[in-house]
């Protein structure tokens, strides 16, 4: 059976654990919740994670929630190798502080931009949104210095972390290709993988959201 | 020679890593950096850090890692002598994955909103919006202890650690109502009685003075 995931379409955190399972070739049986309608806190999904997040993962009686956790978990259990999150301690160190910089800094920043739009109807990027967008493209650019994919030489499951929420965060402040060079170059690289198909979807139907809510 | 850990002790990721080193009886050389003075934005730091944030790790043999979580991790992995902190099981470690994400993406997030605008002089008073937020942060954590001892089950881990770490600081903030979180409070009470949580304390006692100092 296949593991069942629950998820919305138009979060970013989502459509990296679907662009993880369309690489390892895992078919996930999707769950659609209706956030408007509440669906995220009704009592039988909060018995499930009581942190009430997408996605959530059930695989048999065993339940998981945060993306990167679940991506981690599904490359451990399902990949045929380990190249998306490599069993070497030091490259999957680096896997990990991406990730860890994508939950802490990189998303956290596109919430604090996206919500105001959402639920109070904010019309315009700010000045203070754009400094602090740049401020998550500069560390990006750093770290992709002297390197072809966000960790090395290889794409792992930090790269698709980071690729859909900065797709995300690029529909509100768009990267400068001048300044940052080299996240435009990893973009470009990125959008070019089969898998990327599975990032596209979803960003694009948040991207017709976001320009509707910002007409 | 022992890892180099640049650090500066109030810091609730650099309290983490050390009650994680003092656990597996591993010496580090700490660097102490002066954030006031800009230490974490010279150029050497930079260049180890683009990121610049404590803690950072330079191993023996150069490699440089941040980020608190994947530096426990790593250095569990490399130094310990079994995996009970950080199993090889791969449920147990995907539950403690979570745990240590929602640290980063939830808690301590949370954490440095409350703080940042006591620090920069922008307030000097715990709002109702800080409260909440606090309390959102506790509620969860009062979920995952749910018919639990520790974070992730039976046995203390990493994101135990990780979260001692961040919570015993957010209740300096925003105090911890043991009638309402009872589960979190004997979870607390019960990390205080490791004896690798004296490794939280030097720090803590500093930010406590430090917050005091700010907020009278």
């Amino acid at each position: 059976m296949a593991p069942v995931l629950y998820v919305t379409h138009l979060t970013p955190p989502v459509r990296a654990v679907l662009m993880t399972a369309k690489t390892i070739d895992l078919d996930l049986e999707l769950k659609k919740l209706n956030v408007e309608k509440r669906e995220h806190k009704n009592s039988e999904f909060l018995k499930l994670n009581p942190q009430h997040t997408v996605p959530t993962l059930v695989d048999n009686d065993f339940v998981l929630w945060d993306s990167h956790a679940i991506m981690a978990y599904l490359v451990s259990k399902y990949a045929k190798d380990d190249s998306l999150y490599p069993n070497d301690l030091k490259q999957r160190a680096i896997v990990n502080q991406r990730m860890h910089f994508e939950n802490g800094v990189a998303f956290p920043e596109l919430l604090k931009i996206l919500y105001p739009i959402i639920h109070d109807g904010k019309k315009t990027i700010t000045q203070e949104d754009e400094i602090a967008a740049d401020e998550v493209y500069s560390f990006l650019e750093a770290f992709l210095d002297g390197k072809q994919w966000i960790t090395g030489d290889s794409v792992t499951i930090a790269d698709y972390s980071l690729i859909t929420t900065i797709t995300a965060l690029n529909v509100l402040v768009k990267i400068d290709h001048v300044v940052f060079p080299n996240l435009n170059t990893w973009m470009k690289k990125l959008e070019q993988l089969p898998v990327y198909e599975a990032n596209r979807k979803g960003l694009d139907s948040y991207t017709t959201h976001v320009k509707l809510l910002l007409r | 020679m022992a890892p180099t850990l640049y650090m500066m002790p109030p810091s609730p990721p650099v309290r983490a890593v050390l009650i994680t080193a003092k656990s597996i009886g591993l010496d580090l050389e700490l660097k102490q950096l002066n954030l006031r003075r800009g230490d974490h934005k010279t150029p050497e730091y930079l260049k180890l850090n683009p990121q610049h944030t404590v803690p950072t790790l330079v191993d023996d043999d150069g490699f440089v890692l941040w980020d608190s979580h994947a530096i426990m991790v790593y250095l569990l992995s490399k130094y310990a002598k079994d995996d009970s902190l950080y199993p090889q099981d791969l449920r147990k470690r995907a539950v403690i994955d979570q745990r240590m994400h929602f640290d980063s993406g939830v808690a301590f997030a949370v954490f440095l909103r409350i703080l940042y605008p006591l620090i920069y002089g922008e307030k000097k008073t715990i709002t109702s919006e800080d409260t909440k937020a606090a309390e959102e942060v506790y509620s969860f954590l009062e979920a995952f202890l749910e018919g639990r001892q520790w974070l992730t089950g039976d046995f203390v881990t990493i994101a135990d650690y990780s979260l001692i770490a961040t919570t015993s600081s957010l209740n300096v903030l925003v105090k911890i109502d043991p009638v309402k979180y009872p589960k979190l409070t004997a979870w607390v009470k019960n990390v205080e009685k490791l004896p690798a949580y004296e490794a939280n304390k030097p720090g803590l006692e500093k930010f406590i003075g430090y917050v005091k100092s700010i907020l009278g």
